[in-house]
C-alpha cells in the first residue's frame, strides 16, 4: 500500500484566479507560434522516397504485364503472413506469373521485408500511406488494387538501389 | 560389415553398398547428383568426391558413389583437396545452370541450390554466356524437361534402364551440347514416367501436374499409404494451406515400393480435392427431393438403428468398401456381429494397370486386412442381389457406391431400405439414410497390402464441416444397435 500525501497548496494557489490567468497565458501566447498541426485530409503527410509505404507491386515497361513472378520470396518472408500468392503459367519467356496476389493490408506491417526479399524488383513499397474501407474484404487487395506503373514507384525503387548498394556485390549473373 | 575411418571415427560400413553410402549413415552430409540409391551409380557429377586413404598409398581424391568400401580405408570428406574439387565440379555446373529459382518448381528442395547455398559460392567467374536451350519440351503427358536446367546427371536415364528396364531416355549430343532426348523424340510412355520427377536432382524434369502450382515449402507433408492398388506404396501427401492436396510423391520403404510409385496413384489426389461431396447427414425417409445435410448426425444415426431393428437378422446386408481401414473394419465387424449378419466388401474386378514392378492390378488396398478381419469379398452383382434381398443395408466407406455402380443401385427395390456412408450420394436415388465420411486422405488408420505389410495413412487435411471420423460414426452406430440387441 502507498500512502499519497495531499500537496499543500500555497496561498497564491488557493486564491485561484492567478493560477487561472497563468494557465491562460500559456494559450494565449500559442496564438502567435508558429503552428505544428496539419489540417491532415486536406494537407497530406510529407512524402519523401524514405517513406515506407504500402507495399505495391511494379509493372514491367509494357505496362501490361507484372514484374511478378510469383516465386514467394515475399510471402516466405513476410512476418506477418499477409501475402497470398498462388502462380500459373504464361506464354511469355519468363514461364511463370501470378494467378493471385494478395496483401492482406489489414495485416500488413508495412515492415518492408517483401521489398527486401524480391528478386524480380516486382514488390516495393510505395508512398501510400492512406488506408480506410467499410469492409474488411476491401482492404485485401488484389493485384488490380496493388499493381503501379513504374514510373509511379521510380523514386523509391532509386534509393532502394542506392542504399542497398552499400552491401550488395556486383552481380555476374545474366 | 567393414570397418572403415570415417572423419577420424571407426564406423561400420555396408561392404555391398558404395562408399556414399557409408558416409551418409553415418551423418556426414556427401552431396550427390548423380547417385541414387535405387540406380546404377556411374560418378558422372563428380560431386561426392571425398579423400581416401588406403593402407601406404597416399591419401587420393576419389568419387564415393564409385568407390567400393574396403577394411581399414580411412576417409575424409572435409580434407582441403577433396572440399576445393567439389567446389570446382559445382562451379562448372553452375557455369551453365539458369538463375531459375524464382520460377523453378524444385527450388527449396533443389539439391544443387542447397549444396550452391552451403558453399555460399554466389558469384560465377565466366563471362560467356550460358547455353540456350529449349526450356519448355515436352516429353509426354506427364513430364516436361527444361534443358538448361539439366546438370545431366543421367539419373532419368538410367531409371527407365534400371527400374522400367525399358530405356526411353538417352544423353544426346557431344559434350557442352549434350542433352536428354527421348529416341526419335517420341514422348514417355509407361505407367512410371513421374518419378522421373523426384529423381531428378535439379528442376529440370517437373510434373505437367504440378507445374508451377505451389511453392515446396508452403506444402505441409504428412506419411500416407497409396489406395490405388493393394500394392500400398509408401507416400507423402503434400497439402497447401490446409485445404488442397498439390501432390503426392512415393516415400523410400524397402519392403514395399522402395523410392518409387506408379502414375495412376501419383495423381489419383484431385479426388481428394473435389469439393462436390457428401458432407453432414440426412434421413430421406423416401423423400424424393434430398433433404439439407445436418451437421448433427444423431437423428440419421437413429434412423440406421431404427431401421435395423425392424428388420430380421438375417436380411441385413452390411456392405464395405475396401478402402475402409483395419480399424473401421474392425468396427463394421462388430456392428455386423451384433445383428448376426455376414460383413462383406465389395471387391471390384482387377484391372488391367498390372505391371511386374509395383502395381498389382487389384484396386482394393485393404483387401487383405478385411479378409483377415473375416469379410467375404464379393462383386458387384453379388452385392446388389445381396441388396436386393435385404430389409436394410449399411454401405460403408468412400467409393462404395460408385464399386457397386449406379445402375445395379437403382435397380434396388425400395422395400430394402439403405443407409450410405459414403463421399458421394448422386449414385443412391433409394438411400433412406446419408452420412458423410472423409475421404482417405483426411482419416488414420491401417492398411493391409497384399504382402501382409501394414500401411500407415494419415489424415493430411482437415475433413469439411459437418464430416466426422469414420471410425467416431461407426461407434455410434456399434452403441445403439448394441442397446437394441440389448432391448429386443
Amino acid at each position: 500500500m502507498v500512502i499519497v500525501k495531499r500537496k499543500e497548496l500555497s496561498l497564491r494557489e488557493r486564491l485561484y484566479l492567478p493560477e487561472v490567468v497563468r494557465a491562460l497565458s500559456f494559450t494565449f501566447r500559442a496564438l502567435f507560434k508558429r503552428k505544428i498541426t496539419r489540417q491532415y485530409p486536406e494537407e497530406g503527410l510529407p512524402v519523401t522516397e524514405v517513406t515506407r509505404g504500402q507495399p505495391r507491386l511494379t509493372l514491367l515497361e509494357d505496362g501490361e504485364n507484372l514484374a511478378c513472378v510469383s516465386c514467394g520470396l515475399c510471402e516466405a518472408a513476410c512476418p506477418a503472413y499477409a501475402i497470398t500468392i498462388d502462380g500459373q503459367e504464361t506464354d511469355r519467356f519468363i514461364e511463370r506469373e501470378p494467378e493471385r496476389f494478395e496483401i492482406d493490408m489489414l495485416r500488413c506491417i508495412l515492415c518492408g521485408f517483401c521489398e527486401e526479399a524480391c528478386p524480380k524488383d516486382a514488390i516495393f513499397m510505395s508512398d501510400e500511406l492512406e488506408l480506410a474501407d467499410f469492409t474488411r474484404e476491401a482492404l485485401i487487395y488484389d493485384i488490380d488494387k496493388l499493381k503501379r506503373p513504374k514510373a509511379a514507384l521510380q523514386k523509391r525503387i532509386d534509393y532502394f538501389y542506392k542504399v542497398n548498394d552499400r552491401w550488395r556485390k556486383p552481380s555476374s549473373t545474366s | 560389415m567393414t570397418r572403415i575411418i570415417l572423419n577420424g571415427r571407426e564406423v561400420e560400413a555396408d561392404p555391398k553398398q558404395p562408399l556414399i553410402h557409408a558416409c551418409h549413415t553415418h551423418d556426414s552430409d556427401v552431396p550427390m547428383y548423380c547417385y541414387h540409391p535405387g540406380l546404377t551409380p556411374v560418378g558422372s557429377c563428380r560431386i561426392c568426391q571425398v579423400e581416401v586413404k588406403i593402407g601406404e598409398m597416399p591419401p587420393r581424391v576419389v568419387v564415393a558413389c564409385r568407390t567400393p568400401v574396403t577394411e581399414g580405408m580411412i576417409v575424409n570428406t572435409e580434407a582441403p583437396g577433396a572440399h576445393d574439387a567439389r567446389r570446382q565440379c559445382l562451379e562448372f555446373l553452375l557455369k551453365n545452370h539458369p538463375l531459375d529459382c524464382p520460377i523453378c518448381d524444385k527450388a527449396g528442395e533443389c539439391d544443387l541450390q542447397d549444396y550452391s547455398f552451403n558453399e555460399g559460392q554466389g558469384e560465377g567467374r565466366s563471362v560467356e554466356p550460358r547455353r540456350q536451350l529449349e526450356k519448355r519440351k515436352s516429353l509426354g503427358d506427364v513430364i516436361v524437361l527444361d534443358q538448361e536446367r539439366c546438370i545431366l546427371c543421367s539419373r532419368c536415364v538410367r531409371f527407365f534402364e534400371d527400374v522400367t528396364k525399358k530405356p526411353q531416355l538417352t544423353v544426346a549430343g557431344l559434350g557442352s551440347r549434350s542433352t536428354i532426348e527421348t529416341f526419335m523424340d517420341r514422348p514417355l510412355e509407361g505407367n512410371y514416367q513421374g518419378n522421373l520427377a523426384d529423381v531428378c536432382p535439379v528442376g529440370a524434369l517437373t510434373l505437367k501436374k504440378f507445374r508451377f502450382q505451389a511453392r515446396v515449402w508452403n506444402l505441409k507433408k504428412s506419411f500416407s499409404t497409396c489406395g490405388e492398388c493393394s500394392r500400398g506404396c509408401s507416400i507423402t501427401v503434400e497439402v497447401l494451406r490446409s485445404a488442397e492436396v498439390k501432390r503426392v510423391r512415393p516415400r523410400y520403404n524397402p519392403e514395399v515400393n522402395d523410392w518409387w510409385m506408379c502414375d495412376t496413384g501419383r495423381f489419383a489426389f484431385p479426388a481428394w480435392n473435389d469439393t462436390e461431396r457428401l458432407s453432414g447427414s440426412a434421413t430421406h425417409a423416401g423423400a424424393s427431393i434430398a433433404p439439407k445435410p445436418s451437421a448433427d448426425p444423431t437423428a440419421a444415426l437413429d434412423e440406421i438403428a431404427a431401421m435395423t431393428r425392424v428388420a430380421s437378422a438375417e436380411t441385413i446386408a452390411i456392405v464395405a468398401s475396401p478402402w475402409i481401414t483395419v480399424e473401421e473394419g474392425a468396427l463394421v465387424k462388430s456392428i455386423a456381429d451384433a445383428f448376426g449378419a455376414q460383413a462383406t466388401f465389395v471387391s471390384p474386378p482387377a484391372n488391367d494397370l498390372k505391371d511386374d514392378l509395383l502395381h498389382t492390378g487389384d484396386p482394393c488396398p485393404n483387401r487383405r486386412g478385411l479378409e483377415e478381419l473375416g469379410f467375404v469379398a464379393q462383386t458387384a452383382d453379388e452385392v446388389a442381389t445381396l441388396l436386393g434381398g435385404s430389409e436394410a443395408g449399411i454401405l460403408i466407406g468412400e467409393r462404395v457406391g460408385s464399386l457397386i455402380g449406379a445402375e445395379r443401385l437403382a435397380a434396388v427395390p425400395s422395400t430394402s431400405r439403405i443407409a450410405v456412408l459414403d463421399t458421394e450420394l448422386a449414385l443412391f436415388p433409394a438411400a433412406c439414410v446419408s452420412i458423410g465420411v472423409p475421404t482417405s486422405a483426411e482419416r488414420t488408420g491401417t492398411w493391409v497390402n497384399v504382402d501382409g505389410k501394414r500401411g500407415r495413412i494419415s489424415a493430411a487435411k482437415p475433413a469439411p464441416t459437418g464430416v466426422t471420423a469414420l471410425t467416431h460414426t461407426l461407434e455410434a452406430i456399434l452403441a445403439r444397435v448394441a442397446r437394441v440387441g440389448v432391448d429386443g
